[in-house]
């Protein structure tokens, strides 16, 4: 009884289960990677008929006295998680096979669970310990080919990753004795009542936690250099997995326990999301490293995405509106829908782009020294690996916008929402900054599509194609048939509301 | 008792510490030293907050946080380990092959 209890849980289980019996197996066989890439594909499909099983669950499931709660929007973060850990476990299956690779694959899945537990917390500690659990396997993930550039890049990510850690470990603190209770609910209660400067303090730590996770300028210094110098699949898992885990905290913490301080964390949200947008946007135009600037594209990224914080304190509580479609919600709901529209269609997107400069870089790396990720070797990549080519296409086009993709929709109905909510400038701000970016998708699909090829044709390897393939139907499909996934994120995002 | 504003007041110094550091020194070592000293100002301050709470939420918040800066602090070993195998050197000036 106990145990059917406990079946909202069973994906975390499972995984957890998976990744020690990984290490175990990998610890008495050799050159078993394969066998553990399968093992893992396995699990995290069988994780996400897990999570699917129950994806639209009405009435909050809660467990373990109530610090970890299974509701529609953690369905949707563990949904959006373990999509990505599958695409980076299949397209990793070309690359980890021999030595080490079932630590490779343990972590990921470690990861992956930090990650859903992450999403599922409604208490400081499991979500701190999520937090940790997440960051740590990614640490050592970053610097797994210990290569020089691979370990500068962890070295950085690690450095950071943990001060922002430390920044929200305090912050915790601080609301722990503000409200003598780590359950954001109690936090919720205690600074409705009543919060002094103390909150206030404690408000700014966690931003600045959450800030370096989600990447958001001026927390974002670490960014590009380890998405360019880690594993380029790990660096898919950094941009969609572990940037969204910081969305996900950020969102129970502000909008569950500090509502009372929406006002204030409006404004901050605010300036970081103008700054972080049209920061990003610049300084990816100057690169000519195609990992950067898919690293500084997911920095804007993540400046549209924190747009659904601003509409939220602008419209809490406001009365519903009649948005497009004849769907009438508050503003404040669509405009969370919007940002985990972006987020889904984001972590799709980023995660299809690198496995593709994997693929890229792996194919060049045999013949020539110097930089594989330079923009240079993507001349004429339509000739050499039409695949790899036609998909990076359309990740290029859903980044910037361009309909019928998933990143599109995310788009329209996050900038709309500031619409509704009266932040036409911050609205106005995104579409120009959205614009601004296709300077340089056009530059990498100029490069592809009209340069003369660099070298002859080369093979695509199987394990990218079939991962790059599945995220570009999924993008695609999204962009065309959207109705489902946006009801989906408007039934998560009442979760953050008052009904 | 020792009052709650001297605790915090230790927290606060270590966590000012702790930030100088990590801002003005360039060893790796002595930059996780430096992210010590801001996890356990926090830690300082849960176990103090919880003394003045009914309850005992602070310290096993501290004890977890604990386990996870030793788990951290293996991690980042390792990664300064593989470093100076690499590099002869974990002074974070002379690495730096990435930039802007």
């Amino acid at each position: 009884m106990e145990f059917a209890h406990y079946a909202p849980l069973w994906a975390e289980a499972l995984l957890t289960l998976l990744a020690l019996i990984i290490v175990l197996l990998g610890s008495l066989m050799k050159n078993s990677g394969k066998l553990m890439g399968g093992l893992s594909a396995a699990g995290l499909v069988a994780a996400l008929g897990l999570v699917s099983s129950n994806l639209t669950i009405s009435k909050p499931a809660l467990f373990f006295f109530d610090t970890i709660s299974v509701d529609g929007l953690s369905q949707f973060f563990k949904a959006v998680f373990l999509v990505v850990s599958l695409l980076v476990v299949i397209a990793s299956l070309s690359k980890y096979t021999g030595k080490g690779a079932d630590e490779y694959y343990a972590l990921l899945l470690l990861a992956t669970v930090g990650m859903m537990v992450v999403a599922s917390s409604i208490d400081l500690v499991t979500l701190f310990v999520g937090f940790e659990l997440a960051s740590l396997s990614t640490y050592a993930l970053a610097a797994f080919d210990k290569s020089r550039k691979n370990l500068e890049a962890a070295m950085k990510y690690f450095i950071f990753g943990s001060v922002s850690s430390a920044l929200m470990l305090f912050g915790f603190s601080l609301l722990y004795g503000m409200a003598g209770s780590t359950r954001l609910a109690d936090i919720a209660a205690a600074s409705l009542a009543n919060f002094g400067p103390a909150t206030l303090v404690a408000l700014i730590f966690v931003i600045a936690g959450f800030g370096f996770k989600m990447a958001l300028v001026p927390f974002h210094m670490w960014a590009p250099d380890t998405y360019e110098g880690a594993p380029a699949v790990v660096s898919a898992l950094l941009a969609a997995g572990s940037k969204k885990m910081g969305f996900a905290a950020a969102f129970r913490v502000l909008l569950l326990a500090l509502i009372a301080l929406r006002l204030e964390w409006y404004l901050a949200f605010a300036i970081l999301a103008a700054l972080t947008m049209t920061l990003g946007n610049l300084a990816a135009c100057w690169q000519n490293n195609v990992r950067r600037i898919l690293a500084y594209s997911s920095i804007a990224q993540a400046g549209y995405i924190a747009i659904g914080f601003v509409v939220v304190g602008a419209a809490y509580g406001a009365a519903p509106v009649l948005a497009f479609s004849g769907i009438v919600v508050p503003a404040a709901q669509l405009g969370i829908a919007g940002a985990l529209l972006l987020i889904l269609g984001h972590a799709l997107m980023k995660t299809g782009a690198f496995i593709g400069t994997s693929q890229v870089a792996s194919m060049v790396a045999a013949g020539s020294d110097g930089d594989p990720d330079d923009i240079s070797n993507y001349a004429g990549l339509a000739r050499r690996a039409p695949i790899t080519a036609f998909c990076m296409l359309i990740f290029m086009f859903a980044l910037a916008g361009i309909p019928p993709t998933a990143g599109y929709i995310g788009k329209f109905v996050l900038f709309s929402s500031a619409i509704y909510s009266g932040l036409v400038w911050l609205a106005v701000l995104a579409i120009l900054n959205s614009a601004l970016s296709l300077v340089y998708y056009l530059r990498i699909i100029s490069y592809m599509y009209l340069k003369e090829p660099a070298g002859p044709k080369m093979a695509e390897q199987k394990g990218y194609v079939v991962a790059l393939v599945l995220t570009t139907i999924a993008v695609v499909w999204i962009g065309v048939f959207p109705q489902s996934f946006i009801d989906w994120a408007l039934q998560a995002a009442a979760v953050l509301l008052p009904q | 008792m020792i009052p709650l504003e001297l605790n915090i007041l230790l927290a606060s110094t270590m966590f000012t510490i702790g930030l100088y550091g990590l801002v003005t020194q360039k060893n790796g070592v002595k930059l996780m030293m430096c992210i010590e000293l801001l996890l356990n100002s926090a830690n300082i301050n849960l176990v103090a907050f919880s003394a003045y709470q009914p309850n005992v939420n602070g310290q096993v918040f501290a004890l977890f946080s604990i386990a996870l800066a030793a788990a951290e602090a293996g991690v980042g070993f390792a990664i300064m380990i593989a470093l100076y195998r690499l590099y002869g050197t974990i002074d974070l000036d002379n690495i730096r092959a990435m930039r802007w």
